[in-house]
């Protein structure tokens, strides 16, 4: 009867729609995030902790897509509660002093990985035979104006499809037929070896996996969308699907590279992008460079181009600054001043003489995993405070699973600095 | 002065001088232009929260503490009254509109000031002197007294209570006070500002707030791409109303924006003369007349009397957007003459209208462009003009609001077109889209030519490889040049003998660093890019370098010529700007095409020297 009245007052409905296109319908910022967050120092994280541990570290990347998944979820379920970005919330959460900590480390972890980025740029670039001293400036000047002249939006899709060419290792590990009884046995059976550069690689790890600004991006992206709590029960899968699928790639890189590249003594330690590249060669043979480079490009530009705009968005919606590409300088100075620095700081960094762009896109990669858990606690305290998202604060497995990511990055963390201080293993 | 992040946490103490608590927060009772200060809240023993009347305990507030007029035993506590507001827990930290600067801003600190024993709200402040404060005071002071050093100074930048809206907490309960401009009570175009800089779910709540007429109004007054959003997100009733009460072509432009489900949805659910009328101006090109008219023209016919159409007109104006003139029309709607208002009005009530129309009018088609018709408008002064399809009926009329829109749209795509010199990414790729393309496309082909021809060859680059890379870089060349000439040249086009006009030497300061800028980042693209293609560092210097030096040097010629044209138009002569920029275009390629002859050369001899070496 109620159903019968229902559409007695409002006579014209949409033709009922599949679920499945509703799910279509919604997939966007979750998809976008996690296919930007296999960026160059992704990549190049995964293939080394492939190449020099072999299938020692999957375990890791088994138990961080749970970690992702539930994060992830938190960020968009806080945007469609409040109507608010996380810098926003933090802001009136905890106050002037504690945001300032946290939007400097989410601009440290931007700058850092931007820096990431740029490396992505210059080592793509060389693989085609183009000097970084040309690529790298050229590619700040092109990402400054794709970001300021607002044509990102139409570059973006472009850049999604060619980075999509890293979904080439699931095809290649089978390529490349590793014993798949041994794989799925390290994908369920921690190891550790107590040596720095293990814990080092296993920061990376978690710094690349869960970067802190994918966490930002997702949920200004749900706000920007308007998605009411209500479009949320939908719409986070969306999110899940994004951090399950980019995961699922990341564990196929090290599959890949732990399969080709581990047993040979000789490769087991990548220096050079064009090391990472051979690990696509059971696939494609001699094009393995060709389409790595490619990929590493699209992937790193993309990357760029929405790093130094998280966080300028992020920083101006803490402070109350006036915030937006299509602003001038003299309306909106520090975003634009934000924005500027990120892209031109990454660019200068890789033009110092000597860089190792394989060592920097890791670096920054670690840089981001200290910085996680920190960030991570904010995000806590908010979702579970009741004044804010009232009867969708998390529920225990939740706040079980994240708290123990918390204190898992911390942890190594710890270990981290704890053997390099001893100068523990050399 | 007291500061609210000053005062949370300092201590509170009774009349027997014992510490009976910290201060958590002040409560205001809004009402008056600067509110008074009603309660205050504290955290006694073990974190316990309190709340005390002000007015009755309350003796002194100064910067370390706040004094109580009774000792702790004779303490009565009170609760939240409902109109009460917080100030750290409702105002701190959180967004705001500022209704006088039309801006959304964040509450860094809340100023209060003592008069005659009371404490008052005086404001929020919202500028960098608040953060700073809540950092820590002494970077405050320090940071003032550096920016004094250097001549500056650290200027508070308050927000008067009564400017102030609150997005968050619903408030609309608690009469904020009587001088309060809350934002419903904006000019629809201002609240249309501020709406562009809210999230969509505190677009929603404000919309909660404005009725339908105002909602109607501040629409469309929006960004275009922001109405679909909008009106998205409203429930469909709500939206179907807001349309049905705006002016029909607004309506149209909204609905042809949205998807087709929305829009079939939308214009089922309005009344079926508007939603008839919005169908039938769907069908006209989005810049044809049909597309910006209004299909609510008056019409009458030729043998009523003018006291008739008056009448007539009292009735239907309610629903009409705009009445300048009277449309006269045979059975068929075929249009006759046209009586403008003021004519009508100052004939006797018993004329007939045939005899006061004019059978002199304008009328345009609904397939005419919308520049054209804006300028006719423009030319001949007209307030609005008759759409009229082949038979002669009437379809409707474009008033002169519309006209305003289109001719602001149209310069500023022009100015963008003719300048090459845009305001935002539409205008950059108009004019690349219109005449850059094609540079593009040629380049791209004799780089191909380029690549096969070298490989064919190997070895060294073989003379006919010079010449189409030669040939692919110069369209790029020219291009670059041509923009660059039309906008040192574009001075031309403002009205002549314009005052401030700067002197030559600072113009060419300051456009050697734009001609540096662009030759250095044109030469490095060309460098990359022919690094990339052939494979070839002494090619791609040969011609990078050519590239960045022709670019340079035009620059400064074109600020040159500019300068002396501006200087000769001053005086009176008429200097043609396109022939201007052809003379500078000409002058790039052939600079262009010297250097690089040049380079090659050069080149040539240094591998031939190598070779014998």
């Amino acid at each position: 009867m109620t159903a019968r009245a229902a559409t007695d007052t409002q006579p014209i409905q949409p033709k009922p729609r599949s679920r499945v296109w509703l799910l279509l319908a919604v997939i966007g910022p979750g998809v976008i995030a996690a296919s930007a967050g296999n960026d160059s120092g992704g990549i190049s994280t995964y293939s080394q902790a492939g190449a020099k541990y072999g299938y020692e570290m999957l375990w890791m990347m088994l138990l961080m897509t749970f970690s992702l998944v539930i994060v992830q979820e938190m960020a968009g379920r806080m945007g469609a509660v409040t109507g608010k970005g996380f810098a926003a919330l933090i802001r009136e959460r905890f106050g002037v002093r504690p945001t300032l900590l946290a939007m400097l480390m989410l601009l440290a972890s931007n700058a850092a990985t931007s820096v990431a980025e740029f490396a992505g740029i210059a080592a793509a670039m060389e693989l085609f035979g183009v000097s970084r001293y040309i690529a790298v400036p050229v590619g700040a000047i092109v990402v400054w104006l794709l970001v300021v002249r607002g044509s990102f939006r139409n570059v973006e899709k472009v850049l999604l499809g060619l980075s999509l060419v890293f979904i080439t290792y699931i095809i290649t590990a089978f390529a490349a037929k590793p014993d798949w009884l041994v794989v799925g046995h390290a994908l369920v059976t921690p190891s550790v070896r107590f040596d720095p550069g293990f814990f080092s690689l296993a920061v990376a790890l978690t710094g690349t996996t869960v970067a802190p600004w994918m966490q930002f991006f997702v949920q200004s992206n749900i706000v920007d969308k308007g998605t009411s709590i209500k479009e949320w029960a939908l719409a986070k899968w969306d999110v899940i699907a994004g951090a399950v699928a980019a995961n699922f790639v990341a564990i196929f890189i090290i599959v890949t590279t732990a399969t080709v590249l581990h047993p040979n003594p000789a490769t087991r330690n990548i220096t050079e992008a064009s090391q990472a590249a051979v690990a696509l060669t059971p696939l494609v043979g001699q094009y393995a460079t060709v389409l790595f480079a490619i990929g590493l490009l699209a992937a790193s530009v993309l990357a760029a181009c929405v790093l130094p705009l998280t966080a300028g968005y992020s920083i101006c919606e803490a402070f109350g600054w006036e915030a937006g590409v299509d602003r001038k300088f003299s309306e909106a100075p520090i975003f634009i001043g934000i924005y500027t620095f990120v892209i031109f700081v990454g660019a200068a960094l890789i033009l110092i003489p000597g860089v190792n762009l394989i060592a920097v896109m890791i670096l920054s990669q670690v840089i981001n995993g200290m910085m996680l858990p920190f960030l991570l606690i904010f995000m806590m305290v908010i979702v579970n405070d009741r004044r804010i998202m009232g009867t969708h604060v998390n529920g225990r497995f939740f706040n079980a699973v994240a708290w123990l990511t918390i204190a898992g990055a911390i942890a190594l963390t710890v270990i981290l600095l704890g053997m390099t201080a001893l100068g523990i293993g050399g | 002065m007291i500061y609210i992040t000053r005062m949370m946490g300092k201590p509170v103490v009774d009349a027997a001088g014992e510490t009976i608590g910290t201060i958590n927060d002040i409560a205001i009772s809004p009402g008056e232009v600067f509110p008074r200060v009603t309660s205050l809240a504290f955290l006694g023993p073990g974190k316990t929260p309190f709340m005390l009347s002000w007015r009755k305990y309350v003796a002194d507030i100064d910067e370390d503490r706040v004094t109580l007029q009774v000792p702790r035993a004779e303490l009565r506590f009170s609760y939240l009254q409902p109109d009460e507001v917080l100030l750290s827990h409702d105002l701190l930290n959180k967004q705001i509109v500022d209704t006088q600067g039309m801006k959304v801003v964040r509450v860094n600190d809340l100023k209060l000031s003592e008069s005659r024993g009371q404490l008052r709200l005086l404001g929020a402040e919202v500028g960098v002197r608040g953060l700073l404060r809540g950092l820590s005071p002494r970077l405050e002071t320090l940071t003032a007294r550096l920016a004094k050093l250097f001549g500056g100074s650290l200027t508070e930048n308050i927000i008067a209570w009564n400017y102030i809206d609150l997005l968050d907490r619903d408030l609309s309960h608690v009469k904020l006070s009587v001088t309060h401009k809350r934002l419903h009570e904006l000019h629809p175009a201002d609240v249309a500002d501020i709406l562009e800089q809210l999230a969509p779910n505190q677009r929603a709540k404000v919309f909660e707030h404005l009725d339908n007429d105002q909602a109607a109004e501040a629409i469309s007054e929006l960004d275009d791409e922001l109405q679909a959003d909008v009106l998205e997100d409203l429930t469909n009733e709500r939206a179907s109303d807001i349309l049905e009460i705006m002016d029909p072509d607004d309506a149209a432009d909204i609905i042809g924006d949205l998807p087709y489900d929305k829009a079939e949805i939308l214009l089922r659910l309005m009344g079926v003369r508007e939603a008839r009328q919005v169908r039938k101006l769907l069908g006209y090109r989005e810049n044809s007349a049909g597309g910006i008219m209004t299909p609510e023209a008056i019409t009458v016919s030729a043998q009523l009397s003018v006291q008739e159409v008056i009448d007539r007109l009292r009735s239907t104006v309610e629903k009409a957007e705009n009445v300048y003139s009277i449309y006269v029309v045979s059975d068929g709607r075929v249009l006759q003459g046209v009586v403008p208002l003021r004519d009508l009005i100052v004939s006797g009530p018993e004329v007939r209208i045939a005899d006061i129309m004019s059978t002199e009018y304008f009328s345009v088609g609904p397939d005419d462009d919308q520049e054209a018709v804006a300028e006719m408008m423009s030319k001949y002064d007209l307030l609005a003009l008759p759409v009229v399809d082949e038979s002669g009926r009437v379809l409707g009329m474009v008033t002169v609001d519309d006209a305003l829109d289109v001719m602001e749209q149209e310069a500023a795509e022009d100015l963008a077109l003719a300048t090459g010199y845009s305001q935002g990414a539409q205008g950059a790729w108009l004019s690349l889209r219109r005449t850059g393309s094609w540079a593009l496309a040629w380049a791209v082909i004799a780089f191909a030519i380029a690549a096969l021809v070298r490989n064919g060859a190997g070895g060294t680059p073989s003379p006919l490889t010079w010449v189409f890379v030669a040939a692919a870089l110069l369209p790029i060349v020219l291009r670059l040049t041509e923009d660059i000439a039309s906008r040192a040249t574009s001075g031309l086009i403002e009205a002549p003998g314009e005052s401030g006009r700067t002197g030559l030497a600072r113009r060419l300061v300051a456009d050697a660093a734009l001609g540096v800028g662009l030759g250095v980042a044109a030469g490095l693209a060309v460098l990359a890019v022919l690094d990339v293609a052939l494979k070839d560092p002494t090619v791609a210097a040969v011609f990078a370098v050519p590239t960045a030096l022709s670019i340079l040097l035009t620059t400064l010629a074109a600020t040159v010529v500019a300068y002396v044209a501006e200087r000769l138009s001053d005086t009176g002569r008429r200097v043609s700007q396109t022939a201007l920029t052809a003379g500078l275009v000409l002058l790039a390629a052939a600079l262009y095409l010297a250097f690089a002859y040049i380079g090659a050369g050069m080149a040539a001899g240094a591998l031939a020297k190598m070779t014998i070496g």
